[in-house]
């Protein structure tokens, strides 16, 4: 028998037999809707709260020269930077006050970083350039701060021993997660100068343990006490036990919606097939092998499946998005796979006992 | 051409075996009527012929070839293909209309739904009943069913029609009628050889019109 003729006997039986379709459509559906809603929801929240996890502030790694041994150079922030861990990475240097160079040390003061790598990787550029040597780049705020109502005038170095000044080309709004970066000015460090710290961005938090090794690695400091690390290792451990225990959590759950929707399915298509013995024995009389049996009982509960399927997707999706926790397309797809597959392999069984059973037994008159 | 050589069937192990070891060769392009009392295997004998039983001794030659020990899948072809039943109920599917049971075997066979569609349409005319063919099981006589049954066993063009007490639950006329078909059917078979007709019955009217008698 031709394949889309078994498909049209199938689906034609299972519009004849309404009750017994409706009863599937509506397990499946439920099947469906409670995955979404339970697992789903799981499914939601564990890739919220790893988006959070792997937001830019989470995965920092900040090593410090705190003894100032000039062990950070511009060399190591540069193969820090190229490091495969390393998403960007930046030499500070301690910030020291300035203030605006027209009013001078009564001036309002504020910080300004000096800064060895690129500057888009801390900041965006709103207006003006980028800072040569003698250049410095003004948050909105810090020339607020400065009285400086453009992007136009000088800042000198609030400092009575020292003496340095920096001409102001541009404004800038910080970069996630050099937030703090915004209360002041970035100047471009001076050449060959090193550096007090290098903060790096790492890909995700869950390289946080290797790429301080590397770091480490490439600062060779003298002994541990030289530098001061601020590193997401911890919360790397953290995401890695929250994605393994939501993941066990889901699965059993998962397991727990098929399995007992599918068990009904069973049920449900046996009952059919005890009522349809007379049919499938005059099936099997005029001429159906055991395949076609096997896949006219299967194809009749998949048909019902599906409207089901749609039906429960829906209303999961609906239910979710109330409650805000809307699950990744890529779960709600394989949701619907598997409660097709659930539906289909949980009608196997009773297809093989239509299959096998006597037609002469259901055909005779007595 | 169907033949049984040295044919028995138990039902069950160690039961009461039929048919005794049966030998006989059922002629094509006429009606053989089964007889014999209540018990003696009449319709199982069709059954066994059918293929849809596996003889504990002997065999059943379709054109000399031993098809009753055949796989399932094979004997199963041969029954979409070559053999066509008439059950004493009619066995319609009472879900579909007429058209629609006329033409299942024909899908079991390989046939497309066009080409079933075609056929079963011209069995139903010459039967009389073209229009009903869109009509369900219930919307039509005891003995318009019967008819539909045997455009149904006839859709396939087999070279078997196996009919089991067709005219057990009609009226003289109808059972009339329905002989009536059954012996053109059996004169018009493929290459004007005529086709192998069974009747299992103990209608003396049946017996009375059939070219053979097997008793049983």
């Amino acid at each position: 028998m031709r394949p889309l003729l078994i498909l049209r006997e199938a689906l034609a039986t299972a519009w004849a037999a309404k009750v017994p379709s409706a009863l599937v459509v509506v397990l499946v559906a439920t099947m469906c809707a409670a995955t979404l809603a339970t697992v789903g929801r799981t499914a939601a929240a564990e890739a919220q709260l790893l988006d959070r996890l792997d937001s830019a502030g989470s995965r920092v790694l900040i090593v410090a020269d705190t003894a100032r041994n000039e062990l950070i150079t511009p060399t190591i922030v540069d193969q820090t930077a190229l490091l495969s861990t390393s998403e960007r990475a930046v030499g500070t240097l301690i910030p020291v006050d300035v203030v605006n160079g027209v009013i001078g040390d009564g001036g309002t003061r504020v910080p300004a970083w000096g800064i060895h790598g690129e500057l888009p990787a801390v900041a965006t550029l709103l207006a003006g350039r980028w800072p040569g040597p003698q250049e410095a780049i003004a948050s909105r705020d810090a020339l607020r701060a400065l009285g400086m109502d453009e992007k136009a005038g000088w800042v000198t170095l609030a400092s009575s021993t020292l003496a340095d000044d920096w001409s102001i080309v541009g404004v800038f709004e910080a970069r996630e997660p050099f937030d703090d970066l915004e209360a002041g000015l970035l100047y471009p460090a001076p050449t060959g100068r090193a550096l007090d710290a290098v903060r790096v961005v790492l890909t995700s938090a869950s390289v946080a343990p290797a790429a301080q090794a590397q770091a480490l690695r490439l600062i060779s400091a003298p002994s541990p006490d030289a530098l001061s690390i601020t590193s997401p290792v911890s919360l790397a451990a953290l995401q890695e036990q929250v994605t393994s225990d939501l993941a066990n959590f889901g699965r059993t759950l998962l397991l727990a919606v098929l399995g007992a929707g599918g068990l009904l399915v069973t049920v449900i298509t046996l009952a059919d097939v005890l009522v349809r013995r007379t049919d499938l024995g005059r099936r099997r009389a005029l001429g159906a092998t055991r395949g076609v049996i096997v896949a006219l009982v299967v194809l009749r509960t998949v048909g019902p499946a599906l409207c089901g399927a749609a039906i429960g997707t829906g209303l999961g999706i609906y239910l979710t998005a109330r409650l805000g926790a809307a699950p990744p397309w890529e779960f709600t797809c394989g949701t619907v796979l598997l409660a097709l597959l659930a539906a289909a392999t949980s009608a196997v069984p009773p297809a093989l006992y239509a299959a096998t059973r006597d037609p002469v037994r259901v055909l005779r008159t007595p | 051409m169907l033949a049984v050589e040295d044919l028995s069937f138990a039902y069950r192990k160690g039961a009461e075996e039929l048919f005794g070891g049966l030998t006989y060769e059922f002629t094509a392009g006429a009606i053989t009527a089964v007889t014999g009392p209540s018990g003696r295997g009449k319709s199982t004998l069709l059954y066994v012929l059918g293929l849809l039983l596996t003889p504990n001794r002997g065999a059943v030659l379709l054109n000399g070839q031993d098809i009753s020990s055949a796989p399932d899948t094979v004997r199963s072809r041969v029954r979409a293909q070559r053999v066509g039943f008439v059950f004493q109920d009619s066995a319609l599917d009472p879900t579909r209309t007429v058209l629609d049971s006329v033409l299942e075997p024909a899908l079991y066979a390989g046939s497309t739904l066009a080409q079933a569609r075609r056929r079963g349409r011209e069995l139903l005319n010459d039967m009389g009943l073209g229009s009903r063919a869109d009509h369900r099981p219930g919307e039509i006589s005891g003995g318009q069913a019967q008819r539909v049954a045997l455009c149904r066993a006839l859709v396939t063009d087999p070279m078997v029609i196996l009919a089991d007490e067709p005219t057990g639950n009609l009226d003289r006329d109808n059972a009339a009628r329905v002989l009536a078909a059954l012996s053109a059917a059996a004169g018009s078979g493929e290459q004007g050889v005529g086709r192998t007709v069974l009747i299992a019955t103990h209608d003396p009217f049946v017996i009375e019109q059939a070219d053979e008698v097997l008793a049983l």
